[in-house]
């Protein structure tokens, strides 16, 4: 990283890092730059030939909806970014990533929003202006605000019919009693519900968020590092930092175990959610790395739980492990479908046995070897094109503003001992950081219990 | 794993998969074999595996319906006869990949891609899985479970857009090969034996059948070496015989509604059309799809006018291919050649209030694109966005090759070549031609999945207005509009308008 202060009128063709990548998990060269009010810019030249991947991370997801009533708005806000400015229409926004052949679209998840625009690199000068323009001169009247709060609506109602999105939605609010990681990306559907009436407070979140010092630029593709930032400091020099900090409520201890059942009204089989409250990410603790492992070893195609329930028995026939990383401590959680009924008992109990196990049992070393190889392997095989590559990047530049963090991530994998993995078992799978839910068709749920 | 399963599995994650495995720049080759292949060798570090056989669901026998998808799954989901399931999985876990499977009405396909590194090893065990398949008794019991849930559940209970969209292919293909979904029906499915999947496997997994796909930094000979295996394991058959009949006339509007417990209204519409990729037609199709309502995309007309416009869903697409689990996937899946392809609107869920509304609004937009065409404005900015961003389409080394075999299939050249090259020389006349002659919004089938059906259908076959209710007041010309909208006539075949309780669908 390199800082710099020039005068934000010049054009500055900076001397930055470039961070050569020899027997790094994250093989490429690339370039990193801030600017003066706090924009970060991570540039990937690649070999793929014409098209170019421009991902826009902003460090503002449903973690930052801090007050009362008011989550869903990061969301929110990944919509009306596509409803113009001032100097460009939706319609002539449209118009323009139209005649570029632009893949455009975002996402927003607990801790970030992310905007993805891939296109030739022929229209890169255009995409840049077009980004520069929108995340600092939004400009969405009230109507079209409301409009745009009933397509999020729509979101939600084509989402219902999925049991898994429910089951979230219960274990986190059950799970979580301060920290906003209460709720979803999607938000309470209560809050969804009542959007409309919250314009003026649409204009704050942004005011608060779409800033520099919340925002990372990742360029990857056929492009060259000096034209990159010759079209940044034209088009983002100007960008004004702001100065919100949002106070993330603390999440208290968990003290005891906690579980809730959900009725579901139409016919389904029976879901059964395990979740342990699991640490934060970091490139520098061994703990939620020597988790990532377990979460694979534990509970994937190849671990004994697997075989045994869905395989060998037949008594389930889904089951997996999620365990995405977060800014804060969030939960370690594993998801079964189970065929019938009356085995839900079962299952949960063997759910928590697992986990248990490494309490109590080493890690056989080769079973280790083996999952620090699928990761290796699983990464190399994901990084086959530009968007691939920038696409991967996003949650991490979003946690830690730079690709390095890969590297530390997977050094510290390469590091974890089967006495590591014990260890961090019995801090984390003790039965006052467990929630469990269980999801049944509301006539089934009587003979669940 | 299946492929369909992998990426309903993935939705219930709720994780964003990224990447396609492969990688690389790719240049057509040509196999010096007598086995028909497409082959891509380019230096990248990744190969990329596609043993395509041309059969599918259409060729189940009656009363066998998804017997074709079973037994790609008991390949690719279960094990080889010198190892069990659990010790494949095992095997290639630490190489971070799989042998998935795919089927559809005339296509199966196995795919993988490995590491260099790991060549060898994953070539063993994946081409155990498929020329030496275990079939064993304990996976048949566990994958044809699983696909009776995948009806019961994964569509019928879960996702009630896919639902709608299986459902009026089911409808449109009413007594034709195409008729029932590629799993199967839960009837069929629980009449199935093992050794119905042995003799599906026998007869139609042959040397003839095959294509054989691969792509990426492949050593010398390697394809010789497969050919070898093929044709020492594999009977050399003769081509799986199809006969398509045409599907049956639809007159007027005919209408499905799903009755089920949900909170929105999923609608979905469609006919069949004479046009595939084979044909002279399809890249001004295709430029119409794109135009009308490109998959995801923010920038097509009929998300325009619904859902920025009006805020009744979250978008609204058009498709002249089939393009299954749409939701999950930002492009088309390849490996989908069909000999008979439809024309489809697929309008994601709006509040139940609004749900005629929003189906006529859809026809409406319908008529009218085939009334009026398009303007040469529309015209050129489609064609600029389509001629650029048809190179996504093949980012990754295995999209290459998925979309080679394709080709090969169709008779076409290299796809993105072939589309520049036609698009460059399609006239707005000839657009707006294809359109008068291929689409129309008269007869068309339609399926909509909602709570109060029977209301719906009631409302429906009046044909009493059925006026939206907004949040927000858009402009005046867009409540203009809308009373033409909501007045739009229907012309119901009401002999052939129907209310489906969900737990039938797919029943047999």
């Amino acid at each position: 990283m390199r800082l710099f202060k020039p005068s934000l009128l010049l054009l500055i063709i900076l001397m930055p890092l470039t961070t050569p990548a020899q027997n790094k998990i994250f093989p490429f060269k690339y370039f990193t730059d801030d600017l003066p009010n706090g924009l970060r810019v991570i540039t990937i030249p690649t070999d793929y030939p014409n098209i170019v991947a421009l991902y826009l991370a902003v460090n503002t997801g449903s973690r930052n909806e801090i007050e009362p009533g008011k989550s869903g708005f990061a969301h929110l806000f990944e919509h009306l970014m596509f409803r113009g400015t001032e100097k460009f229409s939706a319609e002539a926004y449209n118009e323009a990533l139209k005649n570029a052949g632009a893949d455009s679209n975002a996402y927003t998840s607990d801790d970030r929003t992310v905007y993805h625009t891939v296109f030739s690199k022929e229209d890169l000068d255009q995409i840049m202006m077009l980004e520069a323009d929108r995340f600092q001169n939004l400009k969405v009247p009230v109507d079209l605000f409301k409009t745009e709060t009933r397509a999020v609506l729509g979101e939600y109602n084509k989402n219902a019919s999925s049991p898994v999105r429910k089951i979230y939605e219960a274990l986190r609010e059950t799970a979580f009693k301060s920290h906003t990681y209460q709720h979803t990306a999607m938000g309470f559907l209560r809050d969804i519900e009542n959007m409309p009436n919250l314009y003026d407070y649409s204009l704050e979140f942004f005011n608060r968020y779409y800033r520099p010092e919340y925002t990372t630029i990742i360029v990857a593709g056929d492009v060259k590092h000096e034209n990159v930032m010759q079209l940044v400091n034209k088009y983002w020099a100007g960008w004004k930092r702001g100065s919100y900090v949002p106070q993330i409520p603390k999440e208290p201890d968990q003290t005891k175990s906690l579980s809730t059942e959900v009725a579901w009204p139409t016919p389904t089989l029976p879901w059964v959610a395990v979740s342990f409250k699991g640490p934060a990410y970091s490139d520098e603790q061994k703990d939620k790395p020597a988790l990532d492992l377990i979460s694979s070893l534990g509970f994937s195609q190849t671990s004994d739980l697997y075989q045994k329930l869905v395989i060998k028995e037949q008594k389930v026939d889904t089951l997996f492990a999620d365990f995405e990383d977060h800014s804060d401590p969030y939960l370690l959680t594993v998801v079964a479908r189970v065929k019938d009924p009356k085995d839900v008992d079962y299952t949960k109990a063997e759910i928590i046995k697992a986990f248990e196990s490494y309490r109590t049992t080493p890690v056989p070393a080769q079973k280790l070897t083996a999952v620090k190889s699928n990761l290796k392997y699983a990464f190399a095989l994901s990084l086959d094109n530009s968007e691939a590559i920038a696409a991967n990047l996003a949650p991490y530049i979003s946690l830690k503003r730079t690709p390095e963090t890969l590297n530390k991530l997977y050094d510290l994998y390469a590091s974890i001992t089967p006495e590591d993995i014990q260890q961090m078992a019995k801090k984390y799978f003790v039965e006052s950081k467990r929630t469990t839910v269980v999801l049944a068709h509301k006539e089934k749920q009587n003979a669940v219990k | 794993m299946q492929l369909s399963n992998r990426l309903a599995l993935m939705s219930a994650v709720l994780i964003i998969a990224v990447a396609a495995p492969g990688a690389g720049i790719a240049r057509a080759g040509k196999a010096s074999i007598s086995m028909t292949s497409v082959l891509l060798p380019n230096t990248s570090p990744l190969v990329s595996f596609r043993f395509l056989f041309n059969v599918g669901s259409a060729s189940d026998p009656k009363g066998k319906e998804g017997i074709a998808a079973l037994t790609a799954s008991m390949i690719s989901d279960g094990g080889s006869r010198s190892m069990s399931y659990d010790q494949i999985v095992q095997a290639m876990y630490p190489m971070a990949t799989g042998f998935a499977s795919q089927v559809d009405k005339e296509m199966t396909v196995f795919a993988g891609t490995t590491h260099r590194d790991n060549l060898q090893k994953y070539y063993e065990i994946a081409s155990g899985m498929l020329l030496d398949p275990g079939f064993r008794a304990d996976d048949f019991n566990r994958l044809r479970t699983d696909a009776i849930t995948f009806l019961k559940e994964s569509l019928r209970g879960n996702n009630d857009e896919e639902l709608g969209k299986e459902a009026m292919y089911i409808s449109i293909y009413d007594g034709h090969p195409y008729g029932h979904q590629n799993v199967g029906t839960v009837e069929s499915l629980e009449k199935l034996t093992i050794e119905d999947v042995k003799r599906f496997y026998r007869d139609n997994y042959t040397q003839t059948n095959l294509v054989l796909g691969l792509a990426g930094g492949f050593p010398k000979n390697f394809e010789e070496k497969i050919e070898a295996d093929v044709s020492s394991k594999l009977p050399a058959g003769t081509a799986s015989k199809l006969t398509l009949p045409q599907p049956q006339k639809i007159s007027g509007l005919e209408m499905q509604v799903i009755e089920k417990d949900t909170p929105g209204t999923a609608i979905s519409f469609g006919f069949p059309i004479a046009v595939t990729r084979s044909d002279p037609d399809w890249p001004a199709l295709l430029l119409v799809q794109s135009y009308f309502g490109q998959h995801r995309s923010s920038n097509s007309y009929l998300y325009q006018r619904l859902r920025q416009i009006r805020g009744l869903n979250y978008g609204d697409y058009a498709y002249i291919e089939y393009f299954p689990r749409g939701m999950f996937l930002l492009a088309p899946d390849s490996n989908l050649g069909r000999r008979q392809q439809i024309f489809q609107v697929w309008i994601r869920p709006v509040e139940p209030k609004n749900g005629l509304f929003t189906l006529r609004a859809g026809l409406y937009e319908l008529n009218k694109l085939v009334k009026n065409g398009m303007s040469q404005e529309d015209f050129d900015t489609t064609r600029r966005f389509l001629t650029k961003n048809v190179n996504a389409l093949t980012k990754t080394q295995d999209s290459q090759l998925g979309y080679a075999l394709d080709s090969k299939y169709y008779g076409i050249t290299t796809f993105t070549d072939y589309v520049r090259d036609r698009l460059g020389k399609l006239t707005l006349d000839d657009v707006n031609r294809a359109i008068k002659k291929h689409l129309q919004a008269e007869n068309v089938k339609i399926a909509v999945v909602t709570k109060d059906a029977a209301a719906f259908k009631q409302a429906a076959v009046e044909g009493k207005p059925s006026p939206i209710s907004y949040t927000s007041m858009p402009p005046k010309e867009i409540l203009d509009e809308d009373k033409i909208i909501e007045a739009y006539k229907l012309n119901f075949n009401t002999k052939n308008v129907e209310v489906i309780p969900v737990a039938q669908v797919f029943q047999k």
